[in-house]
């Protein structure tokens, strides 16, 4: 198992439940390091101080917050401290909500809560009380001197963390506008779209779909440092479709 | 309404929708700068190959991949090109599958999508998968291009509007096996008391209840710096030990969360400051204003809201 990013409680009520998290998710994006072209050698990031052109200690670096042209409000470690609140060990769990009603938009990143070394017993019993209800609990969660608004709710067998987005971080429909069509759709066309919907429907299934792009970009690695040839891309131009009907009755033909 | 981030066109069966992409998030949070502390001036990153010692012009630097031996393969705009997935400006759908069936963990970034163009067809074609779609909670699956990167993407029914948004692979979820899922099953008595409980604390999902006090907070201290105030950390909490006795302690807890309930949250107001939260007596301190609310303890803020 790898290291847990964060240890602390999570409370309901009286029960304090005891974990350690981890991360859910992993990105597994071709990552590049920047090099430089003549000499194949490391690209370092190195800080400067702009005023006086001359590279500043990482100790010299302070965080500041522009409130003004050229003005700013510099912040230090136990300053940004206090924002972050005096709860940084444990996620309280103040309400419970319908896991089915939280929209997907809301979820941000997930974690795996494991059960910490004491209370275990606590931990089994919160994560088989969510699981029978279907509910998620909600509570504030301080991760690295910010505090999150959190869902906990059961997940394969352990209990999951998302951080969640608040309310007006979320884009509301409204804001997208464009202008609706002169004519509705007709029934038959709703009709025959939903028949193709039917038609192209299956189970979700996360290991069905793999990142092609990204076993083509390290195919063309491996290729390159065994000093073969690039491989020939295939191209497949879309096809402008003419009338919506026919179109719909030749997707299903 | 934002620029669109991307433009193409939706393609279902033979039908070809053209749509621009805009972000369904917006972020709130403050940024900061990273300034040198002797003269607040800002800090510079410059690039230096660490071999030569000496500052590198953007023009000379390439992106290398590290192979496990160690090696590494330099990897050109051409070398990328050419790998790069033809279809730039479609969003092909696959397949449908159910929202249901998708675990959240899979979500990556959401954005919506609205039909461009002025002519009839192709706003009458959106209009028809969100009608055909949305009847079903059905959820199409496809992929896309932007910025070079492949995509898969979930396209769904959002309030009368498309609403897509970037997936995880499944290489990209960590399998759950490993996790320490804790101790023993608890009883059947214990199981319905806690299930009584999270009954007794649960309310409907609304997402506007809850504020990004972080960020307040963080206002507050950048308001109360400039003005030459002193802002000090919050002492740290003790980590609260697990319960000894479960049952007892879901009895307890359940009695309050019930009382709680009838008494409608008005507990706090008539009575005890030291019930609430110290989340609660924040807000109650910034209702009265009272100066250097950020930085106090719980203590603190029961004490010095007591007084007013």
């Amino acid at each position: 198992m790898a290291r847990s990013l964060w240890n602390g409680t999570i409370s309901v009520g009286l029960i304090n439940v005891p974990i350690k998290l981890y991360s859910a998710t992993e990105s597994k994006t071709v990552h590049f390091r920047q090099v430089h072209l003549e000499d194949g050698e490391k690209i370092e990031h190195r800080r400067f101080c702009s005023a006086e052109d001359r590279e500043v200690a990482y100790e010299e670096v302070v965080k500041g917050f522009e409130v003004g042209d050229d003005e700013y409000v510099v912040l230090e470690k136990d300053e940004l401290a206090a924002a972050a609140g005096d709860r940084t060990h444990v996620v309280e769990l103040e309400r419970f909500v319908e896991a089915d009603a939280i929209d997907p938009v809301f979820y941000d990143r997930t974690y795996y809560a494991g059960a910490g070394e004491k209370g275990a017993d606590a931990y089994r019993l919160l994560h088989d009380a969510l699981e029978r209800t279907g509910r998620a609990g909600l509570g504030r969660f301080t991760f690295h001197n910010r505090e999150y608004l959190a869902a906990v709710r059961s997940h394969d067998g352990v209990l999951a963390l998302h951080t969640m987005r608040f309310a007006d971080e979320v884009v509301p429909a409204k804001s997208v506008k464009f202008s609706a069509p002169g004519r509705k759709p007709r029934d038959r066309e709703i009709e025959m779209a939903g028949k193709l919907v039917d038609s192209l429907h299956e189970r979700f299934d996360p290991d069905k779909r793999k990142d092609e792009y990204r076993e083509a970009v390290l195919d063309m690695i491996k290729r390159k440092a065994a000093g073969k040839p690039p491989r020939k891309p295939k191209e497949q131009p879309p096809e402008e479709a003419p009338d919506l009907m026919a179109a719909l009755e030749a997707s299903l033909a | 309404m934002a620029r669109s981030l991307w433009t193409g066109s939706l393609s279902f069966g033979l039908v070809n929708v053209p749509v621009a992409l805009y972000s369904a998030v917006r972020d709130h949070d403050l940024h900061f700068h990273q300034l040198h502390e002797k003269d607040a001036a800002r800090i510079d990153i410059r690039r230096f190959c660490a071999k030569e010692d000496e500052e590198v012009p953007l023009e000379e630097i390439g992106h290398a991949y590290e192979l496990e031996n160690g090696k590494t393969v330099v990897v050109t705009d051409e070398d990328l090109e050419a790998v790069a997935p033809r279809k730039t400006r479609t969003i092909d759908i696959e397949a449908f599958v159910d929202l249901a069936d998708i675990d959240p963990i899979y979500f990556d970034h959401p954005y919506f999508l609205a039909p461009t163009g002025d002519s009839e067809g192709p706003r009458r074609a959106y209009q028809l998968l969100v009608e055909a779609m949305g009847r079903t909670e059905r959820v199409a699956l496809g992929r896309f291009v932007m910025r070079t990167k492949e995509y898969l993407v979930a396209i769904r029914v959002r309030d009368g509007r498309l609403a897509l948004t970037t997936m995880r692979f499944g290489d990209e979820v960590r399998p759950s096996k490993g996790i320490d899922t804790g101790g023993r099953k608890p009883s059947k008595q214990q199981l319905d008391h806690a299930v009584a409980l999270i009954d007794a604390l649960s309310t409907d999902w609304d997402p506007t209840e809850w504020k990004d006090r972080y960020r307040e907070r963080l206002q507050d201290v950048i308001a109360r710096k400039r003005k030459g105030k002193r802002i000090s950390a919050p002492k740290p909490e003790k980590a609260p030990s697990p319960v000894p006795d479960l049952m007892a302690a879901l009895e307890r807890s359940l009695a309050e969360a019930t009382g709680k309930g009838q008494a409608g949250n008005g507990a706090g107001r008539s009575g005890d400051l030291a019930d609430l939260s110290r989340e609660e007596l924040y807000e109650r301190a910034q209702e009265a204003d009272v100066p250097g609310r950020s930085s106090m303890s719980k203590d603190e803020l029961v004490k010095t809201l007591s007084r007013r």
